[in-house]
C-alpha cells in the first residue's frame, strides 16, 4: 500500500522536476521557435516529407557533437578534440564498410574506436590528472594524425543503400535521435549516469558521499567519443565518402552548441534538453543565413556576434538582479 | 652562524632544482645535448640560434597567455590576434613615415583594443573566457577574409623588416625584443602589486574580490596585454616570413598554451610563472624541429607531436589530487 501510494508520488513528482529543470532554458525555447517558424516562412518545403528529413539529417550531426560536449561539461570536463573524433570515425567508416568487414562490421569498428579513444582520454585525463583542455588539445593532434593515415586524401566509399537510408528521403536521423534521447534517459537512470551530475557538481562531497566519482567521469569520455564517431559515420554517409578533415568545424561548433543550450563550464549546471535545443538554434541560424544570401565570411561574423550575445543577455540580467 | 647560512643555501639550490621552470629547462637541455649526438648539425650555433628564434614568436604569444591563464583565463583568439596584426600591418604601411614606427604601434593599439574587448566580455558581460575569446577568434577570421581576402600581402615596413632580418652583435633582433618582454613581463608579474593580484584572483576570484583586488580592470588588463603581445608576435612573424596571409597565426594557438602547461602553470590559474613558459616555448620548437628530422608523412608527424606534448604533461604538467 505504502509503495503503491510512494510510487505514485514519485509519479506525481516526476513531471514538476522536469518542469521545473526547463526554467533556464524557457527562453531558448522560445527563441528556437521563432527561428523554426521563420524558417518555415523562408523555407515551406520544411513541412514536406523530404524537407523535413533533410532539415534533420543537417541538424543530426550537431546535435551528437552538441550531446558529447554536453556529457563532458556536465562532469566539468572539455573536449577540444571533438572535430578530430568526428574525421576519424569519418574515415574508418568510409574505408570498412566497402571492404571484408561489411557495414556491421564497419559500424562496430566505428563504435569501438570511439568508445576505446574517449575511454583513454578519460583515462588519462582522470586518473592521470592532466588538464582536460591540454589533453584534448594534444588528442586532436593525435587523432587527426591517426585519421591522416587511414585515409590520406579524402576517398573511400559507403554503400549507397547506407547512405540512401541514412540521407536519402527518410526521417531515419530524426529516429535515431529520438532513439538516443531515450537511451540517455534510460542511462542518467543507471548508477553512473546519476553519479554523472553529482561528479561535476562537486566532486570532493561526491567522492565522499561514496559516488564513483571518477567511474562517472571516464563513462562520460567513453559514450562522448562513440556520439563523436557515430556523428563521423553518419557525415560520411551525407558525402557518400570519408575526408580526413571533415569534422574539424564541430569542435567549435560542439562548445558553441552546448554553452547556448545553457550548459555551464564549471561542471553540473545545464541539461541535455537545453544542449540538443542549442544545437537546434546553431543549425537554424547557419541554415537562415545561407537561404538569406549570407556569404560564408559574413556567417562567421554573425555567428561570433550571437554566440557572445547570446551568452552575455541572460548573464547581464542575472547580474543586475 | 656559517652552518646556518649553508643550510639556507642548500634549501634554496635545492628549491630551484625541483622547481618545474628549472625541470622544462632540463628537459630542453637534454634534449638538445642527445639530438646533436643523434643528428649532425642540430648542435650547430646557427641551427640553435635559429631555434631560438622561432621560439620568440611562441614566447611572445605565451607571455600574454601566461598573464591570462595565471589570472583564472585562457586567450583561445591570440591565433586570430597574430593573424590580424600579420595582415593588417602591411596594409596601413603606405604612410608617409619612412621608419614605419606609426604603422606598427597603430598595428599594436588595434590589437591590444582586441584584447580589452575580449576583457570587456569576460569582466562585464561575465560571458565565460572560453566562449568570449573563441567567438571573438570566429569574429576576426570572417572580418580579416572580408579586409584581405584570400591573397597574401607583402610587407614593406622598414622597421618590420629590421625586426625580421637584422642581426645586432649576431643575436637576431626578434631574440632581443624577446628578451626585453621577458624582462618586463618577469618584473610585473613577480614584482608588482599588479603581479600579486593575478595570482590572487586566480587562485580564488571570490576571495580576491572581497579582499579588494579590482576584479574588472585587472582582468580588462590581462586580456590587454595577452592583445599586445599577440599583436607583437604578429609584427614579428610578418618581419620574418615577408608576407602575411590569412591563418599565418594558426599554430600559435596550441603552442602558447602548451608552452604556458609545460613551464609548470596551472591551466586552472593562481599558480606559475613566465620562467616555465619560455624554456616551454624552446622545447615546443625543439620538438617540432626534431619531427621535421625524422622526416615522416603529415599524419605520423601529427600523432609524433600530440604523444610528445602529452608525454612531457606526464612530468610537468599534473594537477595536485583534489581530495
Amino acid at each position: 500500500m505504502s509503495t503503491v501510494a510512494s510510487s505514485r508520488q514519485a509519479g506525481a513528482l516526476y513531471w514538476p522536476v522536469q518542469l521545473r529543470r526547463n526554467v533556464g532554458v524557457r527562453g531558448l525555447f522560445a527563441v528556437v521557435m521563432a527561428f523554426l517558424v521563420a524558417y518555415g516562412f523562408l523555407f515551406p518545403g520544411l513541412l514536406t516529407a523530404s524537407g523535413f528529413a533533410k532539415f534533420t539529417q543537417s541538424w543530426f550531426p550537431l546535435a551528437l557533437v552538441a550531446m558529447a560536449q554536453a556529457i563532458l561539461m556536465l562532469t566539468g570536463g572539455i573536449s577540444l578534440a571533438i572535430g578530430a573524433m568526428v574525421s576519424l570515425g569519418a574515415v574508418i567508416a568510409a574505408t570498412t564498410m566497402t571492404g571484408p568487414l561489411g557495414v556491421a562490421g564497419g559500424a562496430a569498428a566505428v563504435a569501438l574506436t570511439g568508445i576505446g579513444i574517449g575511454g583513454a582520454t578519460g583515462f588519462i585525463v582522470v586518473k592521470l590528472r592532466l588538464p582536460a583542455i591540454v589533453v584534448t588539445l594534444a588528442g586532436s593532434f593525435i587523432i587527426g594524425g591517426a585519421a591522416l593515415l587511414i585515409l590520406p586524401r579524402p576517398g573511400g566509399a559507403i554503400p549507397e543503400w547506407l547512405s540512401d537510408l541514412l540521407a536519402g528521403n527518410t526521417p531515419a536521423a530524426f529516429v535515431l535521435l529520438l532513439l538516443i534521447v531515450l537511451l540517455w534517459k534510460l542511462y542518467l537512470a543507471t548508477p553512473l549516469g546519476l553519479s554523472l551530475y553529482a561528479a561535476g557538481e562537486n566532486p570532493v562531497g561526491a567522492y565522499r558521499s561514496g559516488v564513483p566519482v571518477d567511474g562517472a567521469r571516464v563513462a562520460a569520455y567513453a559514450i562522448s567519443g562513440l556520439l563523436c564517431t557515430g556523428a563521423g559515420l553518419f557525415v560520411a554517409a551525407q558525402t557518400g565518402s570519408g575526408d580526413p578533415v571533415i569534422g574539424t568545424a564541430f569542435t567549435l561548433n560542439s562548445i558553441a552548441a552546448a554553452v547556448l543550450g545553457g550548459i555551464g563550464f564549471l561542471g553540473g549546471q545545464g541539461t541535455m534538453r537545453g544542449a540538443l535545443a542549442g544545437s537546434l538554434l546553431l543549425s537554424l541560424m547557419i541554415s537562415v543565413m545561407f537561404f538569406l544570401g549570407f556569404t560564408p565570411v559574413a556567417q562567421y561574423v554573425a555567428q561570433g556576434l550571437i554566440i557572445i550575445g547570446a551568452v552575455a543577455i541572460p548573464q547581464f540580467r542575472k547580474v543586475q538582479q | 652562524m656559517t652552518a646556518w647560512k649553508e643550510t639556507a643555501a642548500r634549501r634554496r639550490v635545492l628549491t630551484i632544482l625541483r622547481s618545474r621552470p628549472f625541470l622544462t629547462v632540463a628537459i630542453v637541455a637534454a634534449v638538445w645535448i642527445v639530438a646533436s649526438f643523434v643528428s649532425r648539425g642540430f648542435g650547430a650555433y646557427g641551427h640553435l640560434r635559429y631555434l631560438v628564434e622561432l621560439a620568440a614568436v611562441i614566447g611572445l604569444v605565451a607571455a600574454g597567455q601566461t598573464f591570462v591563464v595565471i589570472a583564472g583565463g585562457i586567450d583561445l583568439s591570440v591565433a586570430a590576434i597574430v593573424t590580424v596584426s600579420a595582415v593588417s600591418l602591411p596594409l596601413l604601411s603606405w604612410q608617409a613615415d619612412p621608419t614605419g614606427l606609426t604603422a606598427v604601434l597603430a598595428v599594436l593599439a588595434l590589437t591590444t583594443t582586441i584584447g580589452l574587448v575580449n576583457g570587456l566580455g569576460v569582466a562585464l558581460l561575465r560571458v565565460h573566457p572560453m566562449i568570449m575569446t573563441l567567438a571573438m577568434a570566429t569574429f576576426l577570421q570572417g572580418l580579416l577574409i572580408i579586409i584581405a581576402g584570400g591573397s597574401a600581402v607583402t610587407a614593406e615596413n622598414p622597421l618590420v623588416r629590421w625586426l625580421g632580418n637584422a642581426r645586432p652583435a649576431g643575436i637576431p633582433a626578434g631574440v632581443l625584443l624577446w628578451v626585453a618582454v621577458s624582462v618586463i613581463v618577469l618584473a610585473a608579474m613577480h614584482a608588482t602589486s599588479f603581479g600579486a593580484r593575478l595570482f590572487a584572483m586566480g587562485a580564488n576570484p571570490l576571495a580576491a574580490t572581497l579582499s579588494g583586488v579590482p576584479f574588472a580592470s585587472t582582468t580588462l588588463a590581462v586580456y590587454g596585454i595577452s592583445g599586445f603581445t599577440s599583436g607583437l608576435a604578429g609584427v614579428l612573424v610578418l618581419g620574418m616570413n615577408g608576407q602575411g596571409y590569412v591563418g599565418i597565426g594558426d599554430p600559435y594557438l596550441l603552442a602558447s598554451i602548451a608552452a604556458v602547461v609545460l613551464g609548470g602553470t596551472s591551466i586552472l590559474g593562481g599558480l606559475g610563472t613566465y620562467a616555465g613558459t619560455i624554456p616551454g616555448a624552446i622545447l615546443l620548437v625543439t620538438i617540432t624541429a626534431l619531427i621535421t628530422v625524422v622526416n615522416a608523412s603529415p599524419g605520423w608527424r601529427s600523432i609524433l607531436f600530440g604523444s610528445l606534448i602529452l608525454g612531457l604533461l606526464l612530468l610537468s604538467g599534473r594537477e595536485q589530487a583534489r581530495r
